[in-house]
C-alpha cells in the first residue's frame, strides 16, 4: 500500500489525505480479490519502520485504522471473510485498537471464504526471530529442524507461501515483508499511487503473474517441437 | 436416625420427594427466597463473622452455590444412610471452622443455638416467600414444613432441641431473635452491596465478560432493592438499610413474577439442570459441554460484534475484556491473576489460612472423603500454610498479602506443597492400586482424561500427578484440569 503520501502531495494535500483516500482502496481490492477467486490475501498496512514517522501521522493512522476496522466489520463478516492481524506486538499501539482488531477476528474467525492478514506493525524479520525463539523454547535438537518444521513456529502457520506480490507506487523493495513466505514469489511494480489503484488494476497484476512462467528455481519444462 | 421427628405412621415422610422441602427445589422463588435466608444468616453476629472468614462466596460463589445445592438435595433425599454421612461430612467441616471476630468475639459454626438459626431462617424465608407471592401457605402445610425443618437441624446436631417444638412458639423465637440479636454485620452488608455488584461470571459465561458486566450493572443493584425491602422490618431499622419509594412494590412484584411459573408445565424448570450448565467448563466431556462451546463461540462473536458497532468514543465497555494478552504468553497467568483466582479463595485481597482451608474442603468434597484421609489432607494443607507463611509473610501480620507473593513466587514448590499433592494423590487413589485410573480420575475432576495422559498406559501415574499439581500451583499454567476445580467461579 505505496503511495499515499506522494499521492496527497500532488494534489497539494496534507499527507493524511492520502492515508484517508487509501480506505477506498483497501475495500476495492478485498472486493476484487474476492470476486477473482483469491483465497489468501495480505496487505501491508504498518511496518516496523513506520513508526519513525512523524508522530501526529502516527497517530492519525492508528485513529484512521481504527476506524476502518469499525466500520467494515459487519461487510467483513457478510462477505465471509476471515480477518487476523500479524504482528501487532508493539506497546505503542494504542489499546482499543488493539481490542478491535482481536474482536475483528473472533468475529471472522468462522469464515472460510478468504482469508485476509493484514500486516499491522508488521517485520518479516522479525516473524523469523519469533519462530526461532519458540523453536528453542520448545528443545527442538538442532538436527530436527527442518523448513517445514521452522514454518510451524512462525505467526500464522497456516499461511501458504505467498504467490504474487503486488507493490505499487513504482517502489520495488521487500521492505521487511513476510520475508520467509515469499521466497519463491512473483513481483509485480505497477507505477500507480495506493489511493488511485482500483479493482482493473488489481486484476491487470493477476493477468501478469498468470503469465509469467514460476519455475521455482527448475529449467523450464519441454515446449512442443523439442527433440526429446 | 432422627430423633425429633414427629411423622406417624399415615403421614407423608419428612423427607424425601413428597416433602414440601422438594417442592421447592425448582421454584424460581426460592432462588429470592435464599438470598433473604442468607443475609438473614449474616446478620447473626457469629455466623456473620464465620461467613467473611472461612467462605468463598465473594470469590466463587457459583461452586459454593453448586456445592450448598447438592448437600440439600443430599440431606433432604429419601436415603437415610445418605443423610447421615452428608450430615457427618458437614459437621467436620462446619468443626473446622472457628475463630474470632475483628472485634474479638468469638465463634464457632457448631454452636447449636447459632446452627438452629441457620435453619430457622430457611424456614421463615421459604413461608415469607409464599407470602409475598400471593400463595400463602395454609396452617397444616406450614406445620408440617416446619416439622421438616426440625428433623433437618435433627438430622444434622442430633436433636432439634434449639427450635421451639411448637410452630405457634416459632415465632415468637424468631422475633426476639431478630430483635435482640442480629446486628449490621460486614457478612451481611458484603452480600447486599458487595456481592452481586462484582458477581464474577460462571463458568458457562465466562467468554462473554462484555455480556455478563451489562447484564450484572442491571441485575445487581435491583437484586439488591428486592432482598432488602424483604427483610423483616426490625431488622432494616437496626441495620440502617434504605427505604427506598418503589422498592417494596418492586420486591412483591418479582416475588409474583417468579410464583407465575407454576403455570409453566412441570419439569421446564429445574434447578439442578440449570446449575450443572452454568458450571460447565468448556474443557468438559459432557456432552451438552459441545453445544455450550459452540453457543459461547455465538456469544463471545456476538459481543465482539457489539463492541465493534458500538458508536466510537467513551469506552462502551465497563469491564473491558482483556484483549490479546500482550504480556503474558499463551497458557500462564500472571502471579495477581493467581492469586486473586486461585489463591485468595475467600477474595479478601489476602493469603491466609481460611483459603487454604476452603481449597482442602473443595478437594475433600470432590473426592467424598472420609476420616482419616479428609484429616491427613487437611493436615497437609496447613502444614502448607505454615511454610508458606515462614517464607512468604516478610511483613509479619500473619497473612500474605498479593505483593508479597508477586515478589516471592518462585520460592512457592517447597517441601510441603509436595506433600499436598502426594496426600492428594493417595486421597484420589481410592483403590490404592498406585496410579489413578479413568473413574478417579474423573471423580476428582469431572471430566475425563486428557489425552496426553492416556498415552502413557491408560493410568496416571504418581509423578506426573504431583508433577502436575506442582506446575498448576507454582508454575501458574492455566487450562488445566485445576482450572475448573479451584479457580472457576
Amino acid at each position: 500500500m505505496d503511495g499515499n503520501g506522494r499521492w496527497a502531495q500532488r494534489r497539494s494535500l496534507p499527507r493524511t489525505a492520502g492515508h484517508r483516500a487509501a480506505e477506498t482502496t483497501v475495500i476495492d481490492i478485498i472486493e476484487a480479490a474476492r470476486a477473482a477467486g483469491v483465497e489468501w490475501l495480505s496487505l501491508y498496512a504498518f511496518s516496523t519502520e513506520n513508526w519513525n514517522r512523524p508522530g501526529t501521522e502516527v497517530d492519525y493512522l492508528m485513529r484512521l485504522v481504527r476506524r476502518v476496522v469499525r466500520k467494515h466489520a459487519p461487510l467483513l463478516l457478510a462477505r465471509n471473510i476471515r480477518c487476523r492481524f500479524l504482528g501487532v506486538a508493539d506497546p505503542r499501539i494504542p489499546r482499543e485498537l488493539a481490542w478491535d482488531f482481536a474482536d475483528l477476528t473472533t468475529l471472522t474467525a468462522g469464515n472460510r471464504g478468504m482469508t485476509l492478514t493484514v500486516a499491522f506493525d508488521h517485520g518479516g524479520r522479525r516473524d523469523i526471530v519469533e519462530a526461532a525463539k519458540s523453536l528453542i523454547r520448545s528443545r527442538t535438537p538442532a538436527d530436527e529442524v527442518t523448513e517445514r518444521l521452522f514454518a510451524d513456529h512462525l505467526p500464522f502457520p497456516d499461511t501458504p507461501d505467498v504467490d504474487l506480490v503486488i507493490r505499487t507506487s513504482g517502489e520495488q523493495r521487500i521492505s521487511n515483508f513476510m520475508l520467509w513466505q515469499v521466497a519463491y514469489a512473483e513481483w509485480v511494480f505497477p507505477e500507480v499511487l495506493w489511493p488511485d489503484f482500483r479493482a482493473p488494476d488489481f486484476l491487470a497484476c493477476l493477468h501478469t503473474y498468470r503469465r509469467r512462467d514460476r519455475r521455482f528455481g527448475d529449467v523450464p519444462p519441454r515446449t512442443n517441437g523439442d527433440p526429446s | 436416625m432422627t430423633t425429633g421427628t414427629t411423622g406417624t405412621a399415615d403421614e407423608a415422610p419428612l423427607f424425601g420427594p413428597e416433602s414440601q422441602f422438594d417442592a421447592f427445589f425448582d421454584d424460581p422463588r426460592w432462588a429470592l427466597a435464599v438470598i433473604r435466608a442468607t443475609v438473614l444468616e449474616a446478620a447473626h453476629p457469629q455466623i456473620g463473622a464465620a461467613l467473611v472468614d472461612n467462605s468463598t462466596f465473594v470469590a466463587h460463589p457459583w461452586r459454593r452455590l453448586r456445592n450448598t445445592f447438592f448437600s440439600m438435595r443430599r440431606m433432604f433425599g429419601t436415603d437415610p444412610a445418605v443423610r447421615e454421612r452428608e450430615a457427618a461430612r458437614l459437621n467436620r467441616l462446619h468443626a473446622r471452622m472457628s475463630g474470632s471476630d475483628s472485634r474479638g468475639h468469638a465463634y464457632d459454626a457448631m454452636d447449636p443455638a447459632t446452627r438452629a438459626w441457620v435453619v430457622a431462617t430457611l424456614f421463615e424465608s421459604a413461608v415469607t416467600m409464599c407470602r409475598l407471592s400471593g400463595q400463602p401457605l395454609d396452617q397444616d402445610t406450614m406445620e408440617r414444613m416446619y416439622a421438616e425443618y426440625r428433623a433437618f437441624l435433627a438430622a444434622l446436631d442430633g436433636d432439634a432441641g434449639q427450635l421451639p417444638e411448637e410452630l405457634h412458639d416459632f415465632w415468637r423465637y424468631f422475633d426476639r431473635v431478630v430483635e435482640d440479636e442480629l446486628e449490621n454485620t460486614e457478612a451481611a452488608r458484603v452480600i447486599l452491596y458487595r456481592l452481586f455488584d462484582h458477581l464474577p461470571a460462571p463458568a458457562l459465561l465466562d467468554g462473554a465478560p462484555t455480556l455478563w458486566a451489562a447484564g450484572r450493572a442491571i441485575a445487581g443493584p435491583l437484586l439488591g432493592a428486592i432482598t432488602i425491602a424483604s427483610l423483616p422490618e426490625p431488622y432494616r431499622r437496626r441495620a440502617g438499610l434504605p427505604e427506598m419509594p418503589g422498592a417494596p412494590t418492586l420486591m412483591q412484584g418479582a416475588y409474583l413474577a417468579a410464583g407465575l411459573a407454576r403455570f409453566l408445565p412441570k419439569g421446564w424448570i429445574n434447578a439442578e439442570g440449570i446449575i450443572e450448565v452454568l458450571s460447565l467448563s468448556p474443557g468438559s466431556d459432557d456432552p451438552r459441554a459441545r453445544t455450550v462451546a459452540a453457543l459461547r463461540a455465538r456469544m463471545k462473536r456476538a459481543s465482539a460484534l457489539l463492541r465493534l458497532l458500538a458508536p466510537l468514543g467513551g469506552d462502551p465497555d465497563p469491564d473491558p475484556a482483556p484483549g490479546p494478552s500482550a504480556g503474558t504468553g499463551e497458557g500462564r497467568r500472571s502471579a495477581a491473576e493467581f492469586f486473586r483466582q486461585v489463591l485468595d479463595q475467600t477474595g479478601d485481597g489476602h493469603l491466609d489460612w481460611p483459603d487454604l482451608a476452603a481449597m482442602a474442603r473443595e478437594l475433600s468434597t470432590r473426592l467424598d472423603l472420609d476420616e482419616p484421609e479428609e484429616t491427613r489432607l487437611y493436615d497437609a494443607f496447613a502444614a502448607w500454610w505454615r511454610e508458606l507463611q515462614a517464607t512468604l509473610d516478610t511483613d509479619g501480620d500473619g497473612r500474605v498479602s498479593a505483593d508479597e507473593y508477586a515478589t516471592a513466587v518462585p520460592s512457592l514448590a517447597g517441601p510441603a506443597l509436595i506433600r499436598v499433592a502426594e496426600v492428594l494423590f493417595d486421597a484420589t487413589d481410592k483403590d490404592g492400586s498406585g496410579t489413578i485410573d479413568a473413574d478417579e480420575y474423573r471423580t476428582l475432576f469431572r471430566t475425563a482424561f486428557h489425552r496426553d495422559l492416556t498415552a502413557t498406559d491408560g493410568a496416571y501415574g504418581r509423578s506426573a500427578f504431583v508433577g502436575d499439581f506442582l506446575s498448576f500451583m507454582s508454575g501458574r499454567r492455566t487450562s488445566t484440569p485445576y482450572d475448573p476445580l479451584l479457580a472457576d467461579a
